[in-house]
């Protein structure tokens, strides 16, 4: 599948999904205009080639630095998607970066390793 | 095919009401199964609505506390740009904002004060005596005139008074009041001499500049120099400058207050 890549607005993340290589990564801060549409069709192109991967080693990368609320629910549905690829037999290691200041978004990344336990969760604490 | 007005945040939610009221309307729908969907799906929008919750509560926690750390901050950084960090008298900016503030709304009798042979204290005693002196001149005239009037440092011995009043009389009084409470003050060991100031004083009229208002005073705190020191000059009383050819008036009675 053919990658995607969104790069990094004021207000946006970068979105760099390698389907090939099996790593999709997410970067930057998130308080979109509008974050429906903006995470929207990335979810769908993941859902899309997630129903193609069977046994696959998939890598995600998340370094979010701020994400308001709608990011945050729209992240919940990422999360989800990729959660249900891990029940079906792919092994999904996601790796979780943060400030090593910023406790909201460690508790966050706590929190979502509670709520998806199909993830391979991995903190990584960031010095900048 | 939606478009990007259309994307819902509760894009989720929505289908799975739109499914349960389409069964809640068919008597012949599976009831268990769409209710076994509703929960499903109830059970997740009650798990992020605790997340979103948690997590906004945190964000909040910290912001108040960073808006209050900003707040802190502002007022030092509001005290630093305009106090005096030795004496924590206004410093020469705020004074001139004060007064032109003042001189706007009302008559301000400015008084400017120079501490006497400053430099012999420095040189007898040292520098830190010399600083221990301004903070003590800064503190006699907080003591004297109380925490409403502005006192400020214009410059390294001198001090300025913004005293807003419409009596030049009273303006006068206050001045020689000043002058007498620093020749009465006692300064602390190693100083083992009496200090003095000299005293100058501008009466203004409401709509004066700052500039003016202080070169009179300025005028009136050197005519107090020349006068010996340790005394008070006030400028409305002062020789008229523009009367060089006479011989020189003595200053009319009152002019000079001589103190202690």
């Amino acid at each position: 599948m053919e990658p995607l890549f969104i790069a990094a607005s004021p207000t946006s993340p970068e979105i760099d999904f390698r389907f090939d290589q099996h790593t999709l990564s997410i970067k930057g801060e998130s308080y979109p205009e509008n974050a429906a549409a903006f995470y929207g069709p990335v979810i769908a192109r993941l859902q899309a080639w997630l129903e193609g991967c069977r046994d696959a080693g998939i890598t995600v990368n998340v370094s979010l630095a701020y994400f308001n609320s709608s990011s945050t629910k729209m992240l919940f549905t990422f999360f989800e998607a990729l959660n249900n690829a891990a029940m079906a037999g792919n092994q999904v290691r996601l790796n979780w970066y943060h400030d090593e200041d910023d406790d909201t978004i460690l508790e966050f990344g706590q929190e979502l390793q509670d709520d998806f336990g199909a993830l391979d969760f991995q903190d990584h604490a960031v010095s900048y | 095919m939606k478009t990007v007005d259309d994307a819902d945040l509760f894009a989720l939610e929505s289908a799975a009401l739109a499914n349960a009221r389409a069964a809640h309307d068919d008597p012949r729908a599976d009831a268990r199964a769409a209710l076994a969907e509703m929960i499903v799906h109830y059970e997740r929008l009650m798990r992020e609505s605790r997340r979103l919750i948690r997590r906004s509560d945190r964000a909040e926690l910290d912001m108040n506390q960073m808006n209050r750390q900003l707040h802190e901050l502002a007022q030092q950084l509001e005290y630093r740009a305009t106090h005096d960090p030795l004496s924590g008298a206004l410093n020469r900016a705020a004074v001139i904002d004060q007064a032109s503030a003042c001189l706007q709304r009302s008559d301000v009798a400015l008084i400017v004060l120079d501490i006497d042979h400053f430099k012999w204290i420095n040189d007898d005693f040292g520098h830190p005596a010399g600083d221990a002196v301004i903070k003590t001149v800064v503190n006699c005239l907080h003591a004297l005139l109380g925490p409403e009037v502005a006192v400020g440092r214009v410059g390294g011995e001198e001090f300025s008074v913004i005293w807003p009043t419409a009596d030049v009389e009273e303006a006068r009084e206050a001045a020689a009041r000043i002058c007498n409470a620093i020749a009465d003050q006692v300064f602390e060991a190693p100083i083992d001499r009496q200090i003095t100031a000299s005293v100058g004083l501008s009466w203004n009229a409401k709509g004066t500049t700052f500039e003016q208002a202080y070169s009179h005073a300025d005028e009136a705190l050197y005519a107090a120099k020349r006068a010996g020191r340790n005394c008070v000059k006030v400028y409305s009383q002062l020789p008229l400058p523009q009367l060089p050819t006479q011989s020189p008036q003595p200053a009319p009675a009152g002019a000079s207050t001589l103190c202690h």
